[in-house]
């Protein structure tokens, strides 16, 4: 079965390489999610992301031909992704809004709940609404790591950062997720102490 | 401290399910949006392609002639024995026609008037070459 999935993949993966539309089709379809929430979480507008997302793909399906499976699938379209989005906020002098936190303005109305037991969508709100508080490159290297699962080596490649640069975001922004999340997850947790 | 580790193991599960639960929206149309893209792209592949090649099959024959130019003007004797010599296998008709140009060269040596006219067909040739191969007129965006 194993087999069959894995045959399916490289099958799939040929066909990409050769241009195929269909195959084309699927994989835009199973990362656009990815591409969107990089976008987004680097501060991009609305419609900045839908262009970023779409040179994202176009700059993809260029370099499909060079993909030689030496990273993920997903962690060569992170890094694709991530770097459009960069350029795009350098190109527009923005750069710098990745190093600092969020307006308050965004996040003003987004107060933790109380203590008491949270349902899943509640508590699924509350964590992006802290997420979307940290500064973007922090909040990126969470999401890399926590969402994605991808380690801190690939992270390092996706981001062009040093190992070491990842585990200062990482570490930073788990703490003042802690900070921000503890008295919504106090009782689950008792991560506020 | 066990207590501590539990926490915070439960605090980076807690963390992982609740940003593995979130699916980000995509716009409506958004993959037929790319792909109508990507056709575009193919297309004006195809048609940069068609272009170059056009562009080279020119720029080669006014290389060509150009040279040509230039060889029966500086060298007419090697010119003039190139050609005896390409047509000599095919038939020798036509070495008395070829005979007259080195001739012609030299009884036109001298003409300066008709020097200044090569070198400005020379000249314009170097310049649509140039014009062909790097210009931004054609380019296909």
């Amino acid at each position: 079965m194993a087999k069959e999935l894995w045959q399916q993949e490289a099958d799939w993966l040929s066909l990409l390489r050769s241009g195929d539309h269909n195959a084309f089709a699927r994989f835009i379809d199973k990362y656009k999610e990815l591409v969107f929430l990089c976008c987004r979480r680097l501060g991009l507008r609305e419609d900045e992301a839908e262009d970023v997302a779409s040179e994202t793909f176009l700059a993809a399906y260029k370099a499909l031909r060079r993909y030689r499976g030496q990273a993920e699938l997903s962690t060569w379209l992170w890094s694709i992704a991530y770097r459009q989005a960069v350029n795009h906020l350098r190109k527009n002098r923005r750069q710098r809004q990745l190093e600092v936190e969020p307006d308050e303005e965004i996040a003003s109305n987004r107060e933790q709940a109380p203590a008491a037991a949270l349902q899943a969508e509640e508590q699924q709100e509350i964590v992006w609404q802290a997420v979307d508080r940290l500064p973007r490159l922090w909040a990126m290297a969470v999401i890399l790591h926590y969402r994605e699962e991808k380690s801190i080596a690939d992270i390092a490649k996706i981001m062009a950062a040093r190992e070491n640069t990842v585990k200062t975001y990482l570490f930073r922004g788990r703490e003042r997720l802690k900070q921000m999340l503890g008295r919504a997850f106090g009782e689950a947790t008792d991560v506020s102490r | 401290m066990l207590a501590d580790r539990l926490n915070e193991d439960k605090f980076d599960r807690t963390l992982s399910q609740a940003l593995q639960r979130h699916s980000e929206p995509v716009p409506a149309g958004f993959t037929a949006m790319v792909l109508r893209q990507v056709r575009e792209v193919q297309e004006q592949r195809i048609l940069a392609r068609v272009v170059l090649q056009e562009r080279l099959a020119l720029a080669a024959c006014i290389a060509l002639a150009g040279l040509a130019i230039v060889v029966a003007a500086v060298f007419p004797e090697i010119a003039a024995a190139a050609f005896r010599g390409v047509t000599a296998g095919l038939t020798g008709q036509g070495e008395d026609l070829i005979d007259r140009i080195p001739l012609a060269v030299k009884a036109l040596s001298g003409q300066w008037r008709l020097y200044s006219v090569l070198g400005a067909a020379l000249g314009f040739a170097v310049y649509s070459l140039v014009e062909l191969l790097v210009g931004d007129k054609a380019t296909i965006a």
